[in-house]
């Protein structure tokens, strides 16, 4: 995904859920994924969207 | 057995989607492997190809922006420049983002690579009335320069020539600016190791303390070298801490544009493309300013506070609630509850379905619903990097610069994330000024929404408001930077171009958006109306009530107002929606609603962004904010009282 501010392709890994990566903010999982260039924080979808994206990805 | 000779290598480095990968395949073809680099998860993939008869192993790089790190991508892509030795590096770039992306061509030269640099989706740019002379760009750069259309294998042939032609000759060396030349050729003078990189190009980067290349220094130097050579750079890195990364982008940049002057010629067009004479207007503060006040006029007070806070909740809350989901649910709490403390756990005045699922769902959800439309929708355009060059200089007066724009329009829609977001700003007194500013005058969505809704509703009422927020933003801000002296931040960021939003995009941000926004608020209002219901049970709540009524009744409201200050410390939301029900039943005067408007604004930060302020910035320095912000919240709310009344103004 590219960061919603700057722009920029933010790496595959840098992704939502990720325990590692995770700044705290959330409650009940990480849904933001924080650019490493600029540093905004960008809204990433849930578990359910996720499934619902991937799957429409597939399909095209 | 004798070892075998490692096959000669090629390198593919170079932006993401540049049409690297696409190179990778049309190179190699079938035979590839993937790994992960050793000790990372980066993957990097490997093929071997074989051109006029000479086999040659492939390295595709993950994507970088430049050879100064800053993701575990980028990192591992310098590793492999860093480690191996290539025969040849190809640097893939976008011909339309040709300026953009020739930087770093020139940190790779610089760095005494073997470059050749392709420029790929050639007849993407030609289509877009771009003429790119290769051959020119080649003899201003001194490396050979190939232009592709890798997806359709054009140029393939020239590429494979070049990389059995290749010959490493000593790369012309490209000038900076008088005071970093000096800087540069002394540093480079004084490493006496052998390294990878240019002695020149290891030296910016130390400048730039890039730790891993300290690292490679600490063990390439000479002991008795590397003291003097640290204690020079330690003397470059503090003479120029202000600006040194802004120097070395900004004269890489002019360098470029000097060398692309003969280069690309643009054909001419009838018309400039429109985004991007609507991008030049957007940052110049003539035409910018206007179009930021369009934005906020039709953004935020029609669709948020007219669509959103007025029609949908007036919908929702209005009728939904009021007269079809309220009546069955409280007559059903009352026929099947008979202790008088449960009803009114439930469905009484505080109770968790009266207030807490009521005010999230009926009230906030479809605020922040069109507030987060309205914010996806600008994000996707590429409106707020412009946002930010264009407050730039404002920003500089109050100690900030407009990387702020981050954590404020983020404010926007939070305050406790953006309070979290305050991190990426350069200097600590950047971070402290940004969270003053975010707990006194940057309005949640909700409270954004609740408060341009009903002000609406009151000629002159929302201009009063905003010019109040806007001086005390200003005037807070100006009167922190000058207690908190220090360097003027500098700010600079390249560009993305401002397109046209994509459905798909705004609608899976917002929906994320408010997915998570209510997954915080609903506990959190449940929590606050457990509270108020277990202070009303324990009579604890009219004493509170009681005990701020006198400072309420100072700033001219009512007494009946104290219980909107006392949800606002839960979360400033909440206390938005209490400010709603008293306009709802007409207790409150115009001036007053003003008033109570602007002080709510001000009031605490709520208590998840204290929490936050705490963890960021240190209990002191939010214990100290957060009586800061108290005081001058009701004295504020005092003066305009008074202001108000004396003149008449909303009467």
């Amino acid at each position: 995904m590219n960061c919603g501010f700057c722009g920029k392709e933010i790496p595959a890994e840098i992704g939502p859920g990720e325990e590692k990566n995770s700044c705290g903010s959330c409650r009940g999982g990480c849904r933001k994924i924080h650019c490493p260039y600029c540093g905004y924080a960008n809204p990433a979808p849930g578990k359910l969207l996720r499934r619902i994206l991937e799957k429409k990805e597939q399909k095209d | 057995m004798a070892e075998q000779n490692p096959l000669p290598k090629v390198v593919l480095v170079g932006n993401p989607n540049v049409g690297k990968s696409v190179l990778f395949n049309v190179l190699t073809g079938a035979y590839t492997t993937v790994s992960n680099y050793p000790g990372t998860s980066v993957e990097v993939s490997r093929g071997e190809c074989e051109i006029f008869g000479v086999n040659y192993e492939i390295l595709d790089t993950p994507g970088m922006y430049s050879i100064m790190p800053i993701t575990e991508e980028e990192r591992v892509a310098r590793k492999i420049l860093l480690a191996e030795t290539p025969h040849a590096v190809l640097h893939v770039i976008d011909a339309r983002n040709i300026e953009r992306m020739l930087p770093m061509t020139l940190q790779l030269i610089e760095a005494g690579l073997p470059i050749i640099l392709v420029v790929n989706i050639l007849d993407e740019a030609k289509r877009l009335g771009m003429q790119i002379n290769l051959q020119k760009l080649q003899q201003n750069l001194g490396v050979p320069v190939i232009g592709t259309v890798m997806r359709r294998k054009q140029g393939l042939a020239e590429l494979q020539q070049a990389i059995a032609d290749y010959a490493s000759v000593p790369h012309k060396p490209f000038t900076y600016g008088r005071d970093l030349e000096r800087d540069v050729t002394l540093t480079a003078a004084l490493l006496k190791g052998e390294y990878r990189f240019s002695k020149r190009a290891t030296s910016l980067l130390l400048m730039q303390k890039d730790t891993d290349v300290e690292q490679l220094v600490e063990r390439g130097e000479p002991a008795e070298n590397l003291a003097e050579l640290m204690e020079v750079v330690r003397g470059i890195i503090f003479e120029r801490r202000a600006d040194l990364h802004l120097q070395i982008s900004m004269e890489r940049k002019k360098i470029c544009k000097n060398m692309l002057a003969d280069v690309v010629t643009q054909a001419e067009q009838a018309d400039e493309p429109f985004a991007e004479k609507l991008s030049r207007w957007t940052i110049n503060p003539w035409s910018g300013t206007p179009i930021l006040l369009l934005v906020i006029y039709f953004g935020l007070y029609q669709f948020v506070g007219g669509f959103g806070a007025g029609t949908l909740v007036d919908f929702l809350e209005g009728s939904l609630f009021e007269n079809y989901i309220n009546p069955p649910v409280v007559d059903f709490v009352r026929s099947h509850v008979s202790a008088e403390w449960l009803f009114e756990l439930l469905a009484g005045e505080y109770g968790l379905w009266t207030l807490g699922i009521r005010y999230a769902v009926a009230l906030v959800l479809p605020i922040v619903g069109t507030f987060f439309l309205i914010f996806s929708l600008l994000e996707d355009t590429g409106y707020f990097p412009r946002l930010a060059l264009l407050v730039d200089r404002v920003f500089k007066k109050i100690g900030l610069s407009g990387r702020a724009v981050i954590p404020m329009v983020l404010g926007f829609g939070c305050d406790t994330m953006a309070t979290m977001v305050t991190r990426t700003l350069e200097t600590v007194r950047e971070r402290i000024i940004a969270t003053i500013l975010l707990s006194l005058a940057i309005p949640c969505s909700a409270q954004l929404g609740v408060i341009l809704g009903l002000l609406s509703e009151v000629p002159g009422a929302l201009a009063v408001w905003m010019i109040s927020m806007l001086l005390i933003f200003l005037l807070v801000g100006f009167l922190a930077s000058k207690v908190m002296p220090g360097e003027h931040p500098v700010f600079y960021m390249e560009l993305p171009p401002l397109r046209l939003p994509q459905f798909r995009n705004v609608a899976v941000k917002t929906l994320t958006r408010m997915q998570s926004y209510f997954m915080e608020i609903l506990p959190l209002f449940l929590f606050a109306s457990f509270i108020l219901w277990g202070l009303k049970m324990l009579g604890a709540l009219e004493g509170i009530i009681g005990g701020l009524a006198p400072i309420v009744r100072a700033i001219g409201l009512p007494n009946e107002a104290t219980s909107a200050f006392v949800f606002g410390f839960f979360r400033r939301d909440f206390g938005a929606a209490g400010l709603y029900d008293l306009q709802t039943n007409g207790l409150l005067t115009p001036t007053q609603l003003t008033v109570a408007a602007v002080t709510l604004t001000l009031f605490v930060p709520c208590i998840a962004q204290f929490l936050m302020m705490k963890k960021e910035r240190g209990f002191q320095v939010s214990l100290s904010i957060f009586l800061f912000v108290s005081v001058l919240a009701f004295a504020c709310g005092w003066l305009l009282n008074k202001i108000l009344l004396t003149t008449g103004v909303l009467a």
